[in-house]
């Protein structure tokens, strides 16, 4: 399923950020940070727990996460219906706030948060997809390593939060941020106490724009992986020198997600096709695909191709074959 | 062929501190009230020709509203999570606001009154309550749902009540408890229901791009038609009667289709999509007491179409986008809201294909508005 582009440019679509986070791991003192915080922005928040956040302000909603399944139940195809209700009449107030932060509850997979605002038609026209924010508790994580919402949380974010470093060793925030690389090579990774991250780190940071550089770890594509985490959700990164064939691509990616679409969360990609002077850039949340040609690859880059899959039990050998098979 | 007569030569205009989101008439024509994105609800009087504005600006929107059908009452509701109501005193009069009902379920957005008397269907999260205007209060009894609620409609003769939600569409009746709720699926959510005037035909558009249709009170098997250009988010039945069923208008993405039924099979409704308007289509309504459709679209203009899908007029709102309408009950004044604040009032003479049957029976006060303290 290829989502529609929307017809709207980006200025004028409100962006929102989407705030992740297993219980306890300081969504809600975020939160409050955000809405007090002097960042200039006039910020709309949704929450699924009401109530938590300490501050009064109209703009703070209360939304009781309901999914929709839109398609025979397909995991792909489920969406946020809270959302399109809330948000759908929410926008009417759209002079009164310049970015809007949806927070999920501690055990929501994020999937359907993000779909919602690809496959909405009135909210993929109105907002664009900013970031997912997730925040690590790191005091506790390993005990909620298998946790399938915790993994799904890491697999799906764009920037996650290491929360709480005054309550762990640096050896051992080394480990968490080591394996949390493993599940997701593309997220921005920042250490924070109390979440004191930057705002213009999790606020504005335009993940989803498709024509952002693939910003994988250096260290992770260099890396031979060797598997030490025995997660379920890990991630594969390949990098190819020889051109790609464009409709050989496509319809190895096709193939892909429509075999195995649940298991395969996000993928991002840069790629360079054969005879083209120009980058495609390409990225899939689940079975929604999105890719575009970009820009002409300057004189000082290589050309190459950079591909990442994140997802569940991946099997990175056939991977590697099946997309090895698309050089041109 | 030569250009329709125009049919509207003049308008009324004023305007709101938000975006309006919803606009209603009472049954004799002599009030009209409209509520905003940011909290205003106006009202306007004509017989005194006066307005008021029965709640200021606020911080948080109002998205429902109407009178009810005996003229008593004026509910309003959106994002506050109350339930609010007047006590309409008659023209020149202030109405008396009542305490704001809490119902503790979040944002509202549904609601409806019952054709007759005084009683108020209310999507309240997953449940549908109901507010008695002879009690005075919400009734202890209410309808659940397994979903939010997102839509509801009662049947022209009051006997019935529809809710949507993802999922099903429930009827029951509301004075026999005793009565087992009808559970209709869907598949997926309805998002705008509406009973055909008299009563046999249940409308639901639905998120997934289609429309549903039960024939026989419901009691059948429902019809779907698939293929929208996106979901249906609103609709209307014409409140003549066709010649197996009467016209239905829906709108999905930028256009509005018109529906007729050719024959009893399933593939017996045809559609008629009117393409004109440059922009989301977010109302579509039918002049009382005629086959006038009115469209009402983001690109900033409303469309009146004759009963046979033909393009009567094209109505423009300066620039900002059409977010509701409303024909006044004598079917020919209309009011549209824009999204910048603005609305419009605009008394329409009827062209003559859509003149072609009686009057319904109801008595309809023939005077016009008047422009008393609204014109630009």
């Amino acid at each position: 399923m290829r989502s529609a582009p929307s017809t709207a440019p980006d200025r004028d679509r409100l962006p929102v950020t989407v705030l992740t986070g297993y219980l306890g791991s300081g969504k809600t003192t975020l939160l409050n940070r955000i809405l007090t915080h002097e960042h200039g922005l006039k910020v709309a928040v949704i929450v699924n727990e009401f109530g938590e956040v300490g501050i009064d302000n109209q703009l703070v909603i209360d939304a009781d996460e309901e999914i929709f399944e839109m398609n025979n139940g397909c995991i792909c195809c489920t969406v946020r219906g809270d959302l399109i209700r809330i948000i759908g009449n929410l926008m009417k107030r759209r002079d009164r706030f310049d970015h809007l932060v949806i927070e999920t509850t501690g055990l929501a997979d994020p999937a359907p948060v993000i779909q919602t605002f690809f496959v909405d038609e009135d909210l993929r026209d109105q907002l664009r997809l900013d970031a997912v924010v997730t925040l690590v508790d790191l005091r506790h994580v390993e005990q909620h390593w298998e946790s399938e919402e915790v993994q799904e949380q890491l697999a799906f974010a764009d920037v996650l939060l290491l929360n709480k470093t005054d309550l762990v060793e640096a050896e051992a925030l080394e480990a968490i941020r080591q394996r949390t690389r493993a599940i997701n090579p593309l997220a921005r990774v920042i250490a924070t106490c109390r979440a004191d991250a930057a705002m213009d780190q999790i606020l504005g940071v335009g993940a989803f724009e498709l024509e952002r550089a693939l910003e994988i770890d250096p260290e992770f594509l260099a890396s031979d992986h060797d598997h030490e985490h025995d997660d379920a959700v890990s991630s594969v990164a390949f990098i190819e020198e020889r051109p790609m064939s464009y409709r050989k691509l496509e319809r190895w990616i096709d193939g892909l997600v429509s075999e195995r679409g649940p298991d395969l969360f996000r993928m991002k990609g840069i790629l360079q096709i054969d005879g083209e002077s120009h980058r495609y850039v390409f990225q899939s949340v689940h079975m929604l695909i999105d890719s575009a040609r970009d820009r002409p690859w300057r004189a000082d880059e290589t050309p190459r191709t950079d591909f990442v899959i994140i997802g569940r039990d991946l099997d990175e050998p056939a991977l590697r074959a099946g997309f090895e098979a698309c050089v041109a | 062929m030569a250009p329709p007569q125009a049919l509207v030569q003049e308008r009324l205009c004023g305007t709101c501190g938000n975006a309006i989101t919803t606009q209603a008439w009472s049954a004799d024509g002599e009030f009209l009230a409209m509520a905003t994105a940011g909290g205003e609800l106006l009202l306007l009087d004509f017989r005194a020709g006066c307005e008021e504005l029965l709640r200021g600006e606020r911080d948080s929107s109002l998205d429902v509203l109407g009178f009810s059908p005996d003229g008593r009452f004026l509910m309003a509701a959106g994002q506050s999570g109350e339930l609010l109501l007047w006590e309409m005193g008659g023209t020149g009069v202030r109405p008396m606001a009542f305490d704001p009902v809490p119902l503790q379920a979040g944002w509202l957005d549904a609601a409806a009154w019952r054709p007759h008397g005084a009683l108020l269907a209310l999507g309240a999260g997953r449940r549908v309550r109901l507010w008695d205007g002879e009690a005075r209060a919400l009734r202890e009894e209410s309808q659940e749902l397994e979903r939010t609620v997102l839509s509801v409609a009662w049947s022209r003769d009051g006997q019935r009540l529809a809710a949507a939600c993802h999922g099903e569409v429930l009827l029951w009746r509301p004075d026999d408890p005793g009565d087992l709720p009808q559970r209709c699926a869907t598949g997926s959510a309805g998002v705008a229901l509406g009973w055909s005037d008299q009563g046999t035909l249940l409308a639901s558009g639905q998120l997934d791009g289609s429309l549903m249709l039960w024939p026989d009170g419901a009691a059948g098997r429902g019809w779907q038609f698939s293929g929208f250009p996106g979901k249906v988010r609103s609709l209307a039945w014409c409140d003549q009667p066709g010649r197996l069923a009467p016209l239905l208008a829906v709108a999905s993405t930028d256009i509005a289709v018109l529906w007729s039924q050719q024959d009893r099979g399933a593939k017996g409704w045809k559609p008629e999509p009117l393409v004109l308007h440059e922009g989301r289509v977010n109302a579509v309504a039918f002049a009382p007491g005629s086959s006038l459709l009115a469209s009402a679209s983001s690109d900033g203009t409303v469309a009146l179409w004759d009963g046979r899908g033909r393009l009567q007029q094209l109505l423009e709102g300066d620039g900002q986008g059409i977010t509701c309408l409303s024909w006044r009950p004598d079917g020919r004044h209309l009011v549209a809201g824009g999204d910048q604040g603005q609305w419009w009032l605009w008394p329409v003479s009827l062209p003559p294909s859509a003149r072609s049957r009686p009057q319904p029976s109801r008595p309809q006060p023939s005077r016009p508005p008047r422009s008393g303290g609204f014109a630009p």
